[in-house]
Formats: C-alpha cells, structure tokens, sequence
C-alpha cells in the first residue's frame, strides 16, 4: 500500500471506528428474501405486515386490497388489522415489492395487469395509494406482473404471459421508481429457453441474475382442478432457469430444471455463491452454483415430500445465514422446515400441518417469528370448509412453531391472503411537512 | 425497537462523537490533498468485493431511467445557482453527502469511489474535459457553504471538475432529493420520537450530457471499474453526434 493511501485510510479507519462507537452497523443483506439493493433492513422486532388480498366477489366491498396488520407483540393492537386500502374490483392481487428505499410498495394484479403503488414511508401504519400503472400490456406486450425486485432507482417487474396469446412467453419490464417504463427484456426462447418467467433473484458480487419459470394466463386463470386434467395445458409450464449478465441485461446461460421451478433465493451468508429454489411440479430443491470451472448448473438436491402426490411446494423462506429454509406445500397445507447445512444435500428436520391450504411463508430477520397466508390463486385454492383464507403468525425457537396469532379473512371479509411484507415505524421520510410526493 | 441497517450518516447524535467526526473529515480532507496524484483504491472502506468482470464499454446499453431535477444550490463560494449549471454539458457523476459521515459503506465508500473515478478519468484525454463529479450535501443546516469549502478541500485540482454543493434549506433540498429519488429517514425511539441519525440509502447517479440519469449505483454495486466503463459506454453514444456535428 501506498503511504499515501496509508494517510486516507487511517482517517477512514478513524470515521469507522467513530461508526462504531455511534451504533451504527453496516448490513450485507436484505432480511431474507428481498432485493440486495435494500438497504433499509429490519432486523429488530417489524410493527406491521402488510398483506395484499385478492377481493372475494360478495365479501366486504370485494376488491382487492391492501391489509396492515400490527404484528408488534408489545402492541396493544398486535394481531389486529389496523388499515386496509382497497382498489379498484378483482384483480388477481399476487406478489409485491419494496423500492429500493423502501419507501413505497408496489403490487401486482396477474388478471387485471395493474401495478399499484402504495406510499409507505410517510405514515408505515397507513400505507397510502399513490399511483396505478394500467398500461405495462400495451407498452409492453406483457401482462402479468409478478415478481418486483428492486433495483437502485429502479424496478424490475417479470411478467408471467403476453398479449398475443396468454401463454407464457414473457420477458421483463423496468420501470423508474416514479412509474416510468424504462426497458423491457424478453425471456430467451433459443438456446433451449422455453420464455417463460416468474421469480428474480440478484447477486451484485457475481453480476447474476437468476431466473425461473411458471405458466401463462391461460393456465393460471384456469380452476385448478380443470387444468390439471387437459395434458396439452399440463405441458405447458415453465421448465427452465436462467442466468443473466445482469449489468448487461443478456441471457447466458438456461438451465434445465423440469417442473416449473418457482421462488429463489440466494444464500445470504457472506461468501457463499449459491441460490436455492423449489421446482412446484416435481416437488423438488434445486441448487444452483458454479462448477469448479465456473459454469453455473443447476442440480435436485431433496425432493419434497412425496413427489407422487404432488404436494405442490408454492414458497419457500431462507434464513439469513442460508443453514435452513422454510418450504410451504399447498396441497397437503404442510409447512417444512429443510436443514442446509450442507446445500447440496438438504435434509427435511421439521413439519407441521399450519393450514387447510397454505401458500406464501415469511420470517423476521432473527428468523424467530414466521407468517403464513392461505391463498394461491383465485381459481387454484381449495373450495367449501379446505377454502380457509388467513394469516397466521408463529413464533419458532428451533424445534416448534407455536401459534401467535391469527386473522380471519374471510370472517373479517377480508378476501384470500396472499404475499406479505414486513413494515416498520422506523421507515419514515425525513424533514416532515416539508417532504413533498415523489409520485404525485 | 423496529431497527434499520440503512447507510446512517452520522448526525450528532453524542456531541463529542460529532467533534470528532469533523476532525476526522478534515483529516481526510487533508489527506486527500496530498493524495490525489495516487489512486486510492486500496481497502475501500466497506466496499463488497467485486467478483466478476463487468462487460466492455459499448457492450450493453444505458437506457435513461429520468430527468435530473433542477433547482437551486450553493456553490462553495455561496453563490446561488442552478443544479443544472452543475448536471448538464458534461457526463456527471452525482452523490448526495453529508460532510460528517460515519458509516464506513456510506460517505466514505462514495468518496473514495469518487476518488478513484476521478484520479481514472483524469489519466484518460478522452474523458478528462467531458467528466464532472458532484457531491451535493442533505444536512444544509450543518454543511453550509464554508463547510462546503473546506471539504472540497481534499479534492485539488486535477483537471476533473468536482464540485462541492449545498442548498440554503430543506425547502430547496427536498425538491431535489425527491426528484433524484434520495430517501432519507430519521431513526425513531421507542417512543416513535426522532432519534439518533438520519439515515439513508447510499445512492450515486450517473448523468449524461443532457442531464438524464443512465444508471444509479448503491453500495452493493459501486465499483469503480463498473462506473468508468458506464462512463466509457455513455461517451461512445456521444461520439456520433459529435461527427454529425462537425
């Protein structure tokens, strides 16, 4: 080194030791299943969860809506909803996705394609609707907005099908974090790419960007029970990964991973280069890593439960130091509990029935609270007295998960639950009054 | 208490932890002016290591995510002028600061990255006139002009113009701070009362010459050698408009 760089960093050394004694504590990620762009991390104890329901025609006002519900234990309100926005009718309310500030939330609708942006930084209790985006279709040609993933300044938004003919031939679009279209990147569909989308998953260090595969509106929008019994329409999901030249927005690498390979998520532990997912029809872990030469591949590491039922695994929630990955199947409502100590040989240590039907599963930061939610798609859950709809909240100390709480959505005429996002108070916008709207 | 691990820039939060946070700036300060015919890029405070080899310059497109906003600021002399006067005419690359930073994947992290950019740009003829870099303070009570001149301090001439700007209040800060998309937050007690730092998401824009933002870095992406190939990549879009102009 330089001895005139030793000058630079002793100040530097000097600023962090001062860091230090302030508090303050850098974070290398996101908790758990968020962008790497985030960096507002919550890794206390979160006051809200925020869920977006699908509206159930007859139930309350049967929109879609958004739902905070106070989760902090010290809370006289906890367990209670405390806010719901609804927008406009039944979209097919699905996934969501904090800016990279974390200051507002996006949802998406997979029937209706609108994106609607909640502002959650002015007042994180009472999530506000700031902006709807109706025209991705027609400025993209795709339709489905699924997966939001932050990028600085901006969102990646995977879409699951396209305007020509609802199948699921797809790509991505980015939008500006105020809403504008920024590029849209179709999903390969040579060099053994089917074009099917659904999650995204970044690692800044590697410059990768994964992706996975699921089916287009046809499919999706169909009752379950029907599809399931057309072998043409069966045939038609989603069987491939896809590594990405982030920087570049450029395919280059697709994996082979058969079954509709849905959520992924990277290990979280400094120094590991290694993601997992969760194949939904063949009820499989998947890991995908380098070689020794570097070229990345995908392999089955675990089957989830009995593959021949096809218990359907629909999400999956990693810890923050990638030893343990929680793993939700819909058909038999069972929640896993998968030990990756070794990622290459992940070993089921845990179960426990959590629902009639269960979907989408989160943890806090410290891994020590969960939340589940019931519903998968409108026309996928379960009917008559299996149709519950709700979250659940646990608490899990390494051997049990304990119920919390719970909120009744169809009691409450709430609709079916779906994604959730944790909130906190902390995430409020400074110099108060005088803060404008940044999407107005 | 809900807690946050944003890049949280030291505000007085102990008065003598502020003392010395300022004599630790001027430190750099100093050590930045004599410093400046070096690269210094060794053991980049906080800096995740960068494990690939980003694409070639022209390799891949930037396409403009928005407009830069525009509006008043100060100089370090403490003259008003308009932010473009700063953001339009040359590629610029553009951080909100705060002179008394603490987090070492903040502030310093962004201003060892400027460092080394500028010290990069400044060894290139081709982009040495066409390069600026701006550091643009959100604690105007605080970095006031002259503190503004002290700073800049650190970084002598070399040919690559850094400027060193502040605004004369939330009032004219906030509307640039929205338009970039800069979050910053206040830390609450337990209470929900503010607290400790402001905090808030490292954020480095790039501009073209018209003043549209190409691309935004945040820490786990701020590689000097990402940025100086952006930079490289938006100069290699100008040059055909630069024959047609001749």
């Amino acid at each position: 080194m330089r001895g005139i760089d030793i000058r630079f960093m002793c100040a530097a050394a000097l600023v962090g030791i001062i860091a230090l004694a302030a508090g303050a504590r850098p974070a290398a990620a996101d908790e758990t299943c968020n962008s790497p762009y985030m960096g507002n991390l919550i890794k206390g104890q979160e006051d809200y969860l925020y869920v977006w329901a699908l509206g159930i025609k007859g139930m309350g006002d049967g929109s879609d809506k958004l739902v905070t519900i106070d989760v902090n234990p010290s809370s006289s309100r906890y367990g209670k909803v405390i806010n719901k926005v609804s927008v406009r009718g039944q979209g097919e309310a699905h996934h969501m996705g904090f800016t990279d500030d974390r200051r507002f939330l996006w949802a998406g609708g997979l029937d209706s394609s609108r994106i609607t942006i909640f502002d959650i930084g002015a007042d994180p209790s009472r999530p506000k609707l700031v902006r709807t985006i109706s025209d991705m279709p027609a400025k993209t040609g795709y339709v489905g907005p699924h997966t939001f993933y932050a990028m600085p300044g901006r969102m990646i938004v995977q879409g699951l099908s396209n305007t020509k003919d609802g199948g699921g031939v797809t790509g991505m679009a980015i939008y500006s974090n105020k809403g504008e279209l920024v590029s849209t990147h179709a999903m390969p569909t040579t060099d053994g790419g089917d074009g099917y989308g659904y999650d995204v998953a970044i690692n800044p260090q590697k410059n990768v960007m994964l992706t996975s595969s699921f089916t287009g509106r046809k499919n999706y929008m169909r009752p379950l029970g029907e599809l399931v019994k057309d072998a043409e329409a069966m045939k038609k999901f989603g069987n491939t990964m896809v590594v990405w030249d982030l920087k570049a927005m450029k395919a280059k690498k697709v994996l082979n991973v058969p079954g509709a390979p849905l959520e992924i998520r990277w290990s979280l532990k400094d120094g590991d280069t290694w993601a997992i997912t969760a194949s939904a029809l063949t009820s499989k872990l998947w890991l995908i890593k380098p070689d020794a030469s570097g070229e990345w591949q995908a392999k089955d590491v675990a089957v989830i439960g009995d593959p021949t039922q096809i218990p359907l695994p629909v999400d999956i929630s990693i810890n923050k130091d990638g030893t343990g990955l929680w793993v939700n199947t819909f058909m038999d409502g069972k929640t896993r509990y998968f030990d990756l100590s070794n990622p290459e040989q992940p070993k089921q240590t845990y179960e426990k029935v959590t629902g009639k039907q269960v979907n989408m599963i989160s943890q806090s930061w410290d891994g020590t609270r969960v939340y589940i939610a019931s519903s998968l798609l409108a026309n996928w859950d379960k009917g008559g007295a299996d149709n519950e709809q709700f979250v659940r909240g646990f608490s899990w100390d390494g051997k049990e998960l304990k119920p919390t709480f719970e909120v009744d959505f169809n009691k409450e005429k709430l609709g079916r639950a779906h994604h959730m996002k944790l909130g906190s108070k902390a995430m409020k916008a400074a110099y108060g009054l005088e803060r404008t709207a940044t999407l107005r | 208490m809900a807690s946050s691990a944003p890049r949280r820039c030291a505000e007085p939060l102990i008065g003598s932890i502020a003392a010395l946070l300022a004599t630790a700036a001027l430190v750099v300060a100093v050590a930045g002016s004599a410093v400046d015919a070096h690269e210094p890029d060794d053991g980049v405070p906080g800096a995740a290591p960068m494990d690939f080899v980003p694409p070639p310059p022209g390799s891949y497109a930037l396409p403009t995510i928005m407009r830069a906003p525009d509006g008043p600021v100060l100089d370090p002399a403490g003259r008003r002028r308009p932010l473009s006067r700063f953001t339009a005419g040359k590629i610029t690359l553009l951080g909100f600061i705060y002179t008394s930073c603490a987090d070492a994947r903040g502030c310093p992290l962004a201003y060892q990255v400027f460092h080394t950019v500028r010290h990069r740009v400044s060894e290139d003829p081709d982009l040495r006139e066409h390069v600026r870099l701006v550091s643009l303070s959100f604690d105007p009570a605080r970095d006031t002009a002259a503190v503004m001149r002290r700073y800049a301090a650190g970084a002598p001439a070399n040919g690559v113009e850094w400027a060193f700007l502040t605004t004369e209040g939330p009032r004219t800060l906030v509307p640039l701070l929205d338009g970039f998309g800069q979050d910053v937050r206040v830390e609450l007690d337990t209470h929900g009362r503010p607290a400790g730092p402001l905090a808030h998401v490292l954020k480095v824009f790039l501009l073209d010459k018209s003043a549209a933002v190409r691309e935004i870095y945040t820490t786990a992406y701020l590689y000097p050698e990402v940025i100086m190939n952006d930079i490289k990549t938006l100069r290699l879009a100008d040059r055909p408009q630069r024959k047609a102009a001749r």
